[in-house]
């Protein structure tokens, strides 16, 4: 356990570790450039350079481990001349094209400029021009002129995807991050190299021009819903005349998840939240149309036809099939709706193989899961199942099909695209009753007697819990398009027609009921929330950086504080 | 002074090949029955300790001193690296001594394997050197054929592999990390230290990298004893150096001498004196990288440590002489537009320092330099030296220091004149 002194503070380090990371643990901040806590050191930017006692050179932070007795200066006037020198080197050629960069207003090189770096340039060299709009792949733009050549995107395609597109190429100042010969930028999780650079070189496709960051009013804390990973997201929303707007989603560090990763799938999936096709009203059957239908009248109209039918052919003659892309809190209202109050025991989630527990595996070693839904454990955990001698999935699309299911609700399922396997498509359409809710219209919604518009993740909050079994918030960043309401709305109007009392709506007080219910959840406060169960592994790619970054984790400077930057 | 030749005496054979029979006919691969099986390996590293060689790369490492650093109980391999990349501008004598005498590399090849447990050896050849790789993959396999490489060498039971890889053009990949990473395979770019290669080099095992002449002299020390070979030249520069003396003398060439003669002796009794009886302006005596030294230093002793007290170094033996036709705002471009060109590019001063330092240079040279350029060049150099993760980047600012310090006025002159006293194209090179 090395004891250091560090600008005066003196650090009792809980093991070996570096500089930086010492440093990080008394809440010093040493800029950097090229140090990236989940990629490998290579020392090269020369930001981090600190003065050791006893040491004929300044020492890279990064690469430099402490020992017993070591007195640091970050701020001796040795160390700031060398640091305003790689500034002045690094501006040298840069384009200072800010005003119009992506980057500007979060860009660390803007940052310690003004903080640590020269006020002009000694240069009257003309700067050095190079190509500036390089399409790398489908997300990815890179502008040469911008580039410090930290080469962080470069270890990452090596390190993390292991694909390794990327590049230096050229020696000297001639030096330029490039594409390999016959590849492109295009694995699973390229987007992650526009968080890393720390320019504006590297900008995505789908947000470049989009946005100052000043512009971006919120940073909402939320999970991915794409798979069940349940990455850690951040979800940036600019406030427009017209409505507020999702224009980025970026990952947020979470060590024991996504690290600092996300796949693109995940980071540029806002086009389906904007999506023009989402239905943003309430749909009835007319004869062979669906026609508009305010929520009262609809709600009406189905706890009319559901007391009829439940009376003319029993309870077990309603089924819910109600997808994982739901919270834990509407899943607990999903589930006392229909076997409290409708007392049908027909309940399930799963749709997809993928979604049995044993079937869940890694897509590719690192972060995406076979599972599309991000809370099939949650619908595992609170019971969205086949209740006793209940149907699951399958046999409620036989019973429909042999005609003893009469009514069905589907949430945010398309089984007939789903389940091509089974005749879902006769079997629906001899329902009596069929209630789907989507957030676009499906081949199962165009066969329904009520069709629902259903909220995006991004437009409710929850929770989901991930493959782990790590419950994690989902929080709205955005309010709800067009007329939607939320399944729980939904469900308390029915209920109330029905002569039933829902309950609590709101998910903190939903939680707070989970709770208070054995099972596992059971004891899990609102602000307490936390992993339950067995932990699943982390995939081994992750899991072997994981471990490297456990040693120094204490000291890792996270995606958020390097974007919002040192302050 | 009168030398006996150790690492160039076939110079004196008439007709000398460096095949394996002329090598072995002048006494050659004798050191190895001698060593092989019969001393251990740790008494050998004694002994090259105790002769004081030090390298002959450029930075002047005590050759024992480094293989001692091998770890004794490694459970991986060791290897060694012949650094055969020679490429520090002026200097001429590894080639000199891979095309004509490359059976004396091999048998320094062999006999330091065996001292540092090594059983894979890579001889890193400079990729410009086409008849150098042709020369030592000829020897190599001589080597094989006569049982001096492979498995249970002379019968000693020592087993032994060489492979010649040829380099692909960088001056980096002369600095001993950055030649590793390259023999592996990768981008020439050296490595940040520590590990130094001696604990973890290529492929991550420990390695020794040695310089061709340093190798080249380890059979004579087995031979002839440590103590003979510490007794020739100063006591902290022991053994014979090749000096390779280039520019205005009127004997250009690769000259061995003991490290105690004097620049004096070396330019005006060995190399002929400066050229057409001008007069010695500057000269550079350890390659490119060294500090440029003048006239007044002239009885400065050419050993490693006598060349750092007068400013400069040893370097890698290349005296490049320049005479009073040079323009030394010129060299200083000339030479800055190297570092610049051969900059791997890794660290920011290196990069961007190296590429600014010839801009202002050659904007100097050309006439359009300003007074503020002066100081701004030393700056840089400030900026540049020992910040980086290897010393190329002080290598490109010590000379220009250099130059700004013993030759400011002529500076000042083309700032002044706004033009370069010696013409466009006048000087050096």
């Amino acid at each position: 356990m090395p004891k250091v002194t560090i600008d005066g503070v003196e650090i009792t380090t809980p093991g070996a570790m570096t500089i930086l990371e010492a440093a990080k643990l008394a809440g010093i901040v040493i800029p950097h450039y090229c140090y990236h806590p989940g990629l490998s050191l290579v020392g090269q930017c020369r930001m981090c350079q600190v003065e050791a006692e006893k040491m004929p050179n300044l020492a890279t932070a990064c690469n430099t481990t402490v020992t017993e007795g070591m007195v640091v200066s970050t701020k001796s006037p040795k160390v700031e001349k060398a640091r305003r020198a790689v500034l002045e080197f690094y501006l040298l050629n840069h384009p200072l094209d800010c005003p119009v960069c992506d980057r500007g207003g979060e860009c660390p090189l803007q940052d310690y400029t003004l903080k640590y770096g020269p006020g002009e340039s000694r240069s009257v060299e003309p700067k050095v021009q190079r190509a500036k709009h390089q399409v790398l792949g489908p997300h990815v733009i890179f502008d040469a002129e911008r580039c410090i050549l930290c080469t962080r995107c470069i270890r990452f395609c090596r390190e993390v995807p292991q694909t390794g597109e990327l590049g230096v190429f050229s020696r000297g100042d001639r030096s330029e991050i490039s594409l390999f010969p016959g590849k492109i930028l295009d694995n699973a999780y390229s987007g992650n190299v526009i968080d890393l650079c720390p320019v504006g070189a590297l900008t995505s496709r789908q947000y470049r021009f989009q946005s100052r960051p000043w512009d971006l009013v919120r940073h909402t804390e939320s999970v991915c819903p794409l798979c069940s990973a349940g990455c850690n997201v951040i979800l940036d929303i600019r406030d427009r005349q017209g409505g507020d707007e999702l224009l980025r989603i970026r990952p947020r560090e979470n060590p024991e998840v996504n690290r600092w990763w996300m796949c693109d799938e995940g980071r540029f999936a806002i086009g389906a939240l904007n999506d023009p096709a989402r239905l943003r009203i309430f749909l009835a059957r007319e004869g062979e149309r669906q026609v508009e239908l305010p929520l009262d009248d609809l709600l009406s109209r189905l706890a009319r036809e559901i007391r009829h039918l439940v009376a003319a052919h029993g309870e077990g003659a309603v089924g819910c099939i109600v997808s994982a892309r739901h919270t834990n809190e509407e899943f607990s209202l999903v589930r006392r709706f229909f076997l409290d109050i409708l007392r049908t025991p027909h309940l399930d989630h799963r749709v997809r193989p993928a979604q049995w527990a044993e079937a869940d595996a890694s897509e590719d070693g690192i972060l995406r899961r076979t599972d599309k839904t991000a809370n099939s454990r949650g619908a595992r955990d609170l019971g969205i199942l086949p209740d006793r001698d209940g149907l699951d999935t399958t046999a409620m699309i036989a019973a429909a099909a042999a005609g003893r299911l009469k009514a069905l609700f589907v949430f945010e399922e398309d089984l007939v695209g789903e389940r091509g396997d089974l005749p879902v498509r006769e079997a629906l359409g001899r329902l009596e009753l069929l209630v789907a809710s989507s957030p676009v219209p499906t081949e199962t919604t165009a066969l329904a007697h009520a069709v629902l518009p259903a909220l995006a993740s991004a437009e409710k909050d929850g929770s989901f819990t991930n493959f782990q079994g790590r419950i994690q918030k989902v929080r709205r960043a955005l309010p709800p398009i067009g007329a939607c309401r939320s399944l729980p709305e939904i469900l308390h109007g029915l209920a109330e027609r029905l002569g039933w009392d829902l309950g609590d709506l709101e998910p903190e007080r939903v939680w707070a009921a989970i709770g208070e219910q054995p099972g596992p959840y059971q004891g899990i406060g609102w602000k307490e929330w936390r992993a339950i169960g067995p932990q699943g592994a982390l995939p081994a790619e992750i899991a072997g950086k994981a471990e490297r970054a456990a040693a120094r984790e204490p000291g890792s400077l996270g995606t958020k504080e390097r974007m919002t930057n040192v302050q | 002074m009168l030398f006996e030749k150790i690492l160039t005496r076939y110079q004196d054979v008439p007709g000398y090949t460096g095949t394996i029979e002329a090598y072995i006919a002048h006494g050659g691969y004798q050191a190895l029955p001698k060593v092989l099986g019969v001393r251990p390996p740790a008494d050998v590293i004694e002994a090259v300790k105790r002769s004081g060689l030090r390298g002959r790369g450029g930075a002047g490492f005590p050759c024992g001193l480094k293989w001692s650093f091998i770890p004794k109980d490694s459970a991986e391999p060791t290897y060694l690296v012949v650094n055969g990349d020679e490429s520090e501008p002026g200097t001429f004598k590894d080639r000199m001594l891979i095309e004509e005498e490359p059976h004396q590399i091999l048998e320094g090849v062999i006999l330091a394997s065996y001292a540092i447990g090594c059983h894979q050896a890579f001889l890193y050849c400079r990729g410009e050197f086409v008849k150098g790789a042709q020369v030592l993959q000829r020897a190599i396999g001589e080597a094989y054929a006569k049982g001096y490489l492979g498995r249970n060498i002379l019968g000693s039971g020592f087993d032994l592999e060489v492979v010649l890889h040829r380099g692909a053009g960088a001056y980096i990949c002369g600095e001993e990390t950055g030649l590793l990473e390259s023999l592996e395979g990768k981008r020439g770019q050296p490595r940040p230290k520590p590990p130094f290669p001696a604990i973890s080099g290529l492929y991550r095992c420990p390695t020794v990298v040695n310089n061709v002449e340093t190798l080249s002299n380890i059979p004579h020390i087995l031979l002839r004893g440590p103590e003979w070979y510490a007794g020739i030249g100063p006591a902290k520069s022991a053994g014979p150096r090749l000096f390779s003396v280039s520019g205005h003398v009127e004997k250009p060439g690769n000259y061995e001498l003991p490290m105690s003669i004097t620049l004096r002796q070396l330019i005006f009794e060995y190399a002929g004196g400066i050229r057409n009886g001008r007069r010695l302006k500057a000269v550079i005596p350890g390659g490119s990288s060294s500090p440029v030294l003048t006239e007044q230093h002239l009885d400065v002793t050419m050993d490693f440590d006598s060349l750092a007290a007068a400013g400069s170094m040893g370097g890698s033996g290349a005296v490049i002489v320049m005479d009073d036709t040079t323009c030394i705002v010129r060299v200083a471009e000339i030479v800055s537009r190297f570092y610049r060109h051969e900059s791997c590019g890794q660290c920011t001063q290196c990069r961007e320092g190296t590429a600014w330092l010839h801009k202002v240079l050659r904007r100097i040279e050309h006439g359009q330099g300003r007074k503020e350029d002066l100081d701004l060049l030393l700056d840089l150099c400030d900026n540049m030296k020992g910040k980086t993760i290897c010393v190329f980047s002080d290598a490109a600012a010590m000379p220009i220091e250099s130059y700004l310090k013993h030759f400011r006025d002529e500076f000042e002159q083309h700032v002044r004149e706004r033009a370069c006293p010696f013409g466009e194209w006048g000087g050096a090179f």
